[in-house]
C-alpha cells in the first residue's frame, strides 16, 4: 500500500530537484544512511546546517573502547 | 571568514553574518586579497525544492549546556570545562594544539576530576531524567588519554554506578581502574567553588568511610550528557512528526527507525542517547527502510562514474609526483615543509614535487590530476596522513588521472612524525625526508594492479531465525531479493518465544506471531528449520552453503550471508539454581508472570541477584540488559501486589537511556536496591520466615552500613548472563570470520563497521554480535540488511588487487603456504612438474601469511612485494652494504 | 598486511645494510581482526632471529617485537622510546659486539642464502601460536641454532647415476641445475637454496641426487667431460668411459 501511494512513477524525474531520499544531519549517522543509500541505487540529498559534515564525532580526539582516531 | 575546522568536509572558507559588509555594506578588504576572485558578497539564501520519497532525519544530539545551572559552575569558574571541551583540548587541531591547558594559567593541571551525570539522570528542572549512555565510557577514554598527555596526573572520577554496559566497556573500565593513580569514587559530587588564588576547583563529596568532605581540583571536567537537538520542536513540526517526552523522536519500540509519519525515518541520536556504532548502523537500517519502500526506483535517478582510460605505464620510466600535505598545521608546525620539498627534488625519478595545504581537499585533489597529466607522471606519493583513511580516496584521483590507482603510495608525516615529535622539529623535518624517500623508492617498485569484477548472486543467506535473523531476512526480501533463513531448531523465534512482555508494555508474542506469519508468507523468504551447515564455501557474490534441514540436504547459492545465530541465557551453578525450585532466570520469571502462576503472583517477597555468571574471572563482560529485565519484572511484580516485598542486589545498575525511567518508577514503587560487592556476594539458603512459612534467605552485605541484611524471599530471581551460543565457534570457522575474546562475533571495526565483517560479503546482528535489548537487535538486523543490500543491488562487486599469486616455476610444491592461510585461498593442484600452488585472488584477503613462509619466494603478496620492502629498507639505510 | 608477512629475510637486510635496531610492532595477540592470527608467526620469527643472532655473536636485544592496538599511542610510544634506549646503550652495530661491518655483511649474506632452508627445516615452530610467555625463550635453543646450521644439507648429482633426464632440472624452482638432454646435471651450489625439490623429483631408479649433510660436495665434472654416450640398451657411460655398475 505504502510502497503504491509513495513510489510515483519516477522516469524523467532524472533532471530537475527529484531525488530519492532526504537525509537531514550530516553527522556520522547521516554519512551512513547517504553513503548506504547511494551505493544501493538511489539518489540521496544530504542536508547539513553546518558548514561541514561529520558532526560531533569529527570534534572527538579517539573513540572509545579501541581509541582510535576519530576522524 | 572561517574555515570551519581543519579537516572539514567540504573544506572551504565561509563567511559568517558578523561580516561587517554584511551589516554595514563597508570593508570588502577579502575581495581585493582574494586572487582568484573567489568571494561573492551577494550571495542570498535561496529555497530549492526537492521531491523525493523518503526522508531520513538524523539531526543527532546537542551536548547539554551546562550553563541552565548555576551549581555547575560552568562559564563561571575558569577550570570547569565539560566533556565535549576537553576532547578539543587533548585534540593535536583543539586549542593548544593538544596540549591539554587550564584556562586560568595555560598550565597543565595536575589534577583533574570529571563529575559524571551532569544534566543526566536527573529529575530536577533543566536536567534530564535518562541516562545519556555514552559519558561513563567517554570519561574513561578521556582519563586514559589524559595518563597519555602525563601519566603522573591524578584522575579522580565522581559516579553513581559505572555504565559499562555495551562492547568491550566491562574491559575498558577494568583498564582505567588499573591506571595508576585514578580513583573512582561513586558519590554525588557537588562543586563549591574556587580557590580565588591557585583558581583550583573545590568539589564536596561523601564517601562511606570518611563522610562529606572537600577537595580542590587543579580541572574538572563535567560529564555532560546528550540532549535532543535543540531545535527539536521546529523538527517535528517541519516534518510533521512528534517527539517524546525529553525531547527526542517518538519511536515504536518494535522499529525503532519508523517515526510516527510514513516514509520519514530516524537514525542516530535523535532515536535517543546512542553511542557511535549505534548511530552507524540505524543508519543503515534507516536505509533498508527507505530501500523496501523505493525499491521500485532503484537505480533510476543514479548515473555512474565513468573514468578515463587507463594508461599503460609497465615498460614507462617511474616518473614520480610527490605532493607534500601541510595538513593545515598538523604538519607543517612541526615538519618544514619548504626543506623537505627541496630535498625531495634530489630524489631519483623524482619529476615533480609541491606542497599543499590540505592534500585532500577538492581543489588539491584536482591539482594532482591535472599535474599527473600535464607532467605525464606515473606514480604519485602523498606524504600526508595515515593511508587508513584516505588511501582510497587518492587512489581514487589517481583512477581520475588515468593512471593505475595501485601506483599511490602515501608516506606518512603526520601519525607517524609531525603528531608524535612535536617538540623535536628539526629531528621530525629529518625523519619527514626518510619516511618520503623511502615512499619514492618503494614507488618505483610498485605493479599496476587489476581489480577483480565479480557477479554478485542476488540471493542472501540468514543464519539464525531468531528475532534478528527473521528481521534482517524480511527487509532484504522485501527489497526483492531471496533470501533463505536458516534455523536450527524446529520453529522461528529464538529467545524472543520466552519473552513476554517490553519495559514498554508492548506484547512480544503477538508481535512475534505476527512477524513468523509475514516470514512464512512472504514469497521469497525460504524458511529451513532444524538446519545444520555442513559446508560454506565461495567469496563475496557467490557463496556456496550446504545444509541439512527437516527438509532434507540442500545446496543455497548465495550473493551474502548475514549471522544472526543470537545467544543463550547462563545456566548458573550459584545461589542453589537447580537444586531449589524456587530460585528461577528471569526468562523462567517472565513466562511464569505470563501464565500467571500462583507461586509468583502471591509471593510475600522476591529478591533478584544482579550479575550472575558475568563480570567475572569466566566471562569478563556485562550482559548489558539484565538490569533492565530485572526492573521490568520487578515492576510487574509491583503491578501485581504492591506489598509484595521486592528487593534487587545488585552491583552497578545499569539502565542506561531511557531505561533510567523505569529504574526510577521501581525505586518510586518502593522497589528495594541494595548494591553488592564482588568479593562479598549474596548467600541464599533455605531458613524460616517469622510468620512460619519456609522461605529462601539471602543475605547481603549493605556496602554503606557494612553489615549483612537477610531478606525471606519467596522467590530468588537470578539475572543470569548472556553467553554467546553454543554454535558461535563452529559458524565463525565455517564462514572464516572471527570471535571476539568474549566468545561473540567480532565485528569488522567497532564503531564504524558495526555490522560486517573483515570477512566481505558476511554480515552480523543481534544477540550474536553482543546482549542487546529487542529494540537494539531491530536496529541492527535493519543494519545489517542496508549493508546487505549495498552489496546485493548491484550486478558486480570489485575485489582488492593486493592479493597473493602464484609464480608456478618457482613453486616446489610444499604446501607451506596452504597450510597458513586461515582463509583456504590457497590449494595444491597437480601439474606435469608435480605439485603447485594456486591462489583464489578472490578469497585471499592479503595478509601475506605465505609469503612469509614461501621458501622459494615463489608466492608474492602482490603490493607489498619482497623488492616493494626491500627497497623501502635500502632507502632507510644512508650507506648501503651490498648483501649479495 | 598482517605482521606475519614480515620475513626473516626482510630482517637480515636490515641489518646487513647497517641498522643497529629492528623493531617489529604487531596486534595485540589473540585479537585478531582476521582471523589468520598471523602475529604468533612474527612472533616465532622474532624469537628465531634472536637466538640466530645470540649463535652469531650479535645482541639479540637489537630486535624488538612488540603487541599493541592502534589505539594505544602511548603503549608504542613507551616501547619505542624503551627500544631507542636499549640501542643507544648498545652502541652501533657490531660495535659491542666487537664484529666489523665487513664480517657482519659475510655473516648476513650466508644467513640470507640459508633462509629458504631454515623457512623449511623450522616450519612448523614458525607457525604455531605461542600462548605462554614462559616458553617464549626456550621456543628455540641456542643448541638448536647451532645444529641447524652445521647440518645444512647440500644436494650433489653424481654423475655415475645421472641419466640426463632433465626431470629435477624442470622442478628445481631456482633454475640452480645446469644441463640438458644427453648432459649430465649439476647443481650450481650459489644458486642452490636447497629446498631439496630435486631430490624428490629424481626418480628413485636413478637415486642420482644425494644430500649431504656436514661433508663438502664433489666438485662438478669438468664440462667436456658431461655428455653421456649411450651404449644402446639402459647402459650408458659417460665420454670418461667409466663403466657403471
Amino acid at each position: 500500500m505504502e510502497n503504491q501511494l509513495i513510489a510515483q512513477p519516477s522516469d524523467g524525474f532524472a533532471q530537475g530537484n527529484f531525488g530519492d531520499v532526504i537525509v537531514v544531519g550530516g553527522g556520522i549517522s547521516g554519512i551512513q544512511a547517504s553513503l548506504d543509500l547511494a551505493t544501493a541505487g538511489f539518489k540521496v540529498y544530504l542536508i547539513e546546517k553546518g558548514p561541514a559534515i561529520g558532526g560531533h564525532m569529527a570534534q572527538l580526539d579517539k573513540t572509545y573502547p579501541t581509541n582510535d582516531c576519530s576522524m | 571568514m572561517h574555515i570551519y575546522f581543519a579537516q572539514a568536509i567540504p573544506l572551504i572558507t565561509y563567511i559568517d553574518e558578523s561580516c561587517l559588509y554584511l551589516k554595514e555594506k563597508k570593508c570588502r578588504i577579502c575581495e581585493g586579497a582574494c586572487k582568484n576572485d573567489a568571494i561573492d558578497l551577494h550571495q542570498t539564501p535561496e529555497k530549492i525544492e526537492l521531491k523525493v520519497g523518503a526522508v531520513i532525519l538524523s539531526p543527532g544530539y546537542d551536548v547539554f549546556d551546562p550553563k541552565v545551572r548555576d551549581e555547575y559552575g560552568y562559564g563561571r569558574l575558569q577550570n570547569v570545562v565539560t566533556g565535549m571541551d576537553y576532547e578539543r583540548l587533548m585534540c593535536a587541531t583543539g586549542p593548544y594544539e593538544g596540549e591539554i591547558l587550564r584556562a586560568s594559567d595555560r598550565r597543565h593541571p595536575h589534577n583533574v576530576a570529571w563529575i559524571q551525570c551532569v544534566g543526566s539522570r536527573r529529575d530536577t528542572a533543566g536536567d534530564n531524567g535518562y541516562c545519556s549512555s555514552v559519558c561513563c565510557t567517554y570519561a574513561q577514554k578521556q582519563v586514559i588519554l589524559t595518563k597519555d598527555h602525563n601519566s603522573e596526573t591524578p584522575c579522580t572520577i565522581f559516579h553513581n554506578d559505572v555504565r559499562a554496559y555495551g562492547k568491550g566497556f566491562e574491559t575498558f573500565y577494568q583498564r582505567t581502574q588499573q591506571l595508576p593513580n585514578v580513583r573512582f569514587i561513586r558519590s554525588y559530587a557537588s562543586i563549591v567553588g574556587e580557590d580565588p588564588e591557585t583558581k583550583n576547583v573545590i568539589v564536596r563529596y561523601a564517601t562511606a568511610d570518611e563522610g562529606v568532605k572537600e577537595e580542590q581540583f587543579e580541572m574538572v571536567v563535567l560529564s555532560v550528557g546528550l540532549n535532543p537537538p535543540k531545535d527539536y520542536q521546529g523538527l517535528a513540526k517541519k516534518f510533521g512528526i512528534e517527539v517524546n517526552g525529553h525531547g527526542f523522536c517518538q519511536i515504536d519500540s518494535a522499529n525503532p527507525m519508523a517515526t510516527t509519519r510514513p516514509g520519514i525515518f530516524v537514525s542516530g541520536a535523535f532515536q535517543g542517547p546512542l553511542d557511535i556504532p549505534e548511530s552507524v548502523f540505524t543508519a543503515s537500517a534507516a536505509g533498508a527502510q527507505c530501500g523496501e519502500l523505493l525499491n521500485s526506483r532503484r537505480g533510476r535517478l543514479t548515473t555512474e562514474r565513468v573514468y578515463p582510460p587507463e594508461t599503460d605505464n609497465t615498460a614507462a620510466e617511474p616518473r614520480i609526483g610527490v605532493f607534500v600535505c601541510h595538513c593545515g598545521a598538523n604538519i607543517s608546525r612541526v615538519v618544514d615543509v619548504p626543506d623537505t620539498v627541496a630535498y625531495v627534488q634530489t630524489l631519483p625519478n623524482v619529476v615533480h614535487v609541491q606542497n599543499q595545504l590540505f592534500s585532500c581537499a577538492t581543489n588539491s585533489m584536482k591539482a594532482i590530476v591535472d599535474t599527473v597529466k600535464e607532467k605525464s607522471l606515473n606514480r604519485v606519493v602523498i606524504a600526508a596522513c595515515s593511508p587508513r583513511t584516505l588511501e582510497a580516496l587518492f587512489r581514487d584521483t589517481l583512477q581520475e588521472a588515468g593512471i593505475n590507482k595501485y601506483y599511490l603510495d602515501m608516506a606518512n608525516i603526520r601519525e607517524h612524525c609531525s603528531w608524535c615529535h612535536a617538540r623535536e622539529k628539526e629531528a621530525a623535518t629529518a625523519k619527514a625526508k626518510d619516511i618520503v624517500r623511502m615512499s619514492v623508492a618503494r614507488s618505483i617498485k610498485l605493479e599496476p594492479l587489476q581489480e577483480f569484477d565479480l557477479p554478485v548472486n542476488r540471493a542472501a543467506l540468514v543464519v539464525g531465525g531468531g528475532l534478528a535473523g527473521m528481521t534482517c531476512a524480511l527487509s532484504i526480501a522485501d527489497q526483492g531479493h531471496d533470501v533463505y533463513l536458516l534455523e536450527k531448531e524446529a520453529e522461528l523465534g529464538g529467545n524472543a518465544r520466552r519473552l513476554h512482555s517490553t519495559i514498554d508494555g508492548k506484547n512480544v508474542q503477538a508481535d512475534l506471531t505476527r512477524l513468523i506469519r509475514r516470514i512464512y508468507r512472504h514469497p521469497a523468504i525460504h524458511v529451513y528449520n532444524e538446519a545444520v551447515i555442513t559446508e560454506a564455501t565461495g567469496y563475496i557474490g557467490n557463496f556456496v552453503t550446504r545444509i541439512t534441514s527437516e527438509r532434507g540436504p540442500a545446496v543455497i547459492e548465495h550473493g551474502a550471508a548475514v549471522i544472526a545465530i543470537g545467544a543463550e541465557e547462563y545456566k548458573p551453578t550459584e545461589y542453589l539454581y537447580g537444586q531449589d525450585d524456587r530460585v528461577l532466570t528471569h526468562l523462567e520469571l517472565g513466562e511464569r508472570l505470563a501464565k500467571s502462576d500462583a507461586a509468583v503472583t502471591g509471593a510475600q517477597g522476591v529478591v533478584m541477584i544482579q550479575c550472575v555468571g558475568c563480570r567475572n574471572q569466566d566471562r569478563n563482560y556485562c550482559s548489558r540488559v539484565c538490569c533492565s529485565h530485572s526492573v521490568k519484572n520487578a515492576l510487574q511484580l509491583k503491578a501485581i501486589n504492591p506489598e509484595m516485598d521486592v528487593v534487587i542486589a545488585f552491583r552497578d545498575m545499569r539502565t542506561y537511556g531511557f531505561n533510567e525511567n523505569y529504574y526510577r518508577e521501581a525505586s518510586h514503587q518502593g522497589v528495594r536496591f541494595i548494591r553488592w560487592t564482588p568479593e562479598d556476594p549474596p548467600t541464599v539458603e533455605a531458613a524460616e520466615a517469622d510468620d512460619g512459612r519456609a522461605v529462601l534467605q539471602v543475605a547481603v552485605t549493605d556496602s554503606i552500613l557494612g553489615s549483612k541484611i537477610a531478606f525471606d524471599a519467596d522467590l530468588v530471581v537470578l539475572a543470569a548472563a548472556i553467553v554467546p551460543s553454543r554454535g558461535a565457534q563452529e559458524i565463525a570457522s565455517l564462514f572464516k570470520v572471527p570471535l571476539g575474546p568474549d566468545g561473540f562475533f567480532q565485528e569488522g571495526h567497532v564503531k564504524l563497521r558495526p555490522v560486517e565483517f573483515a570477512t566481505d560479503g558476511v554480515f552480523l546482528c543481534g544477540m550474536a554480535h553482543y546482549p542487546k535489548h529487542m529494540p537494539e537487535a531491530v536496529n541492527q538486523a535493519y543494519g545489517a540488511a542496508g549493508r546487505a543490500l549495498t552489496l546485493l543491488s548491484n550486478d558486480i562487486v570489485t575485489v582488492s588487487g593486493a592479493v597473493c599469486e602464484v609464480n608456478e616455476k618457482q613453486c616446489m610444491g610444499c604446501g607451506a603456504c596452504v597450510e597458513v592461510c586461515t582463509y583456504d585461498a590457497i590449494e595444491l593442484r597437480k601439474t606435469r612438474q608435480g605439485e603447485k600452488a594456486v591462489v583464489n585472488p578472490v578469497i585471499c584477503k592479503g595478509d601475506g601469511l605465505c609469503n612469509a613462509v614461501c621458501p622459494t619466494g615463489a608466492i608474492v603478496l602482490k603490493h607489498f612485494t619482497d623488492l616493494e620492502i626491500e627497497s623501502q629498507i635500502d632507502a632507510l639505510l644512508p650507506e648501503p652494504i651490498e648483501v649479495q | 598486511m598482517c605482521s606475519g608477512r614480515v620475513d626473516l629475510a626482510h630482517i637480515l637486510r636490515a641489518f646487513a645494510k647497517g641498522a643497529d635496531g629492528v623493531f617489529i610492532g604487531g596486534c595485540r595477540l589473540g585479537e585478531c581482526n582476521y582471523i589468520t592470527h598471523g602475529n604468533y608467526h612474527a612472533l616465532n620469527l622474532a624469537l628465531l632471529s634472536k637466538k640466530i643472532f645470540e649463535h652469531i655473536g650479535l645482541n639479540p636485544r637489537r630486535l624488538h617485537i612488540a603487541f599493541m592496538s592502534g589505539g594505544e599511542g602511548n603503549l608504542f610510544a613507551s616501547e619505542v622510546d624503551g627500544f631507542c634506549k636499549t640501542i643507544k646503550e648498545l652502541g652501533p652495530i657490531g660495535q659491542s659486539e666487537e664484529i666489523s661491518p665487513a664480517r657482519l655483511e659475510e655473516v648476513m649474506s650466508d644467513i640470507t642464502r640459508l633462509v629458504p632452508y631454515i623457512k623449511i627445516e623450522k616450519h612448523e615452530k614458525l607457525t604455531v601460536c605461542l600462548e605462554d610467555e614462559t616458553t617464549y625463550e626456550d621456543h628455540f635453543s641456542l643448541d638448536e641454532i647451532k645444529r641447524l646450521f652445521e647440518e645444512v644439507a647440500s644436494y650433489y648429482i653424481d654423475p655415475a647415476k645421472c641419466q640426463a633426464c632433465m626431470i629435477c632440472a624442470r622442478s628445481c624452482p631456482v633454475e640452480a641445475i645446469d644441463g640438458g638432454k644427453g648432459v649430465v646435471h649439476v647443481i650450481d651450489q650459489d644458486k642452490c637454496i636447497k629446498c631439496g625439490t630435486c631430490l624428490n623429483a629424481c626418480p628413485s631408479r636413478f637415486g642420482a641426487v644425494t644430500k649431504i649433510v656436514g661433508g663438502p660436495v664433489p666438485a662438478p665434472l669438468p664440462l667436456d667431460q658431461r655428455t653421456i654416450v649411450r651404449k644402446g640398451g639402459k647402459e650408458k657411460t659417460t665420454s670418461t668411459e667409466k663403466v657403471l655398475p
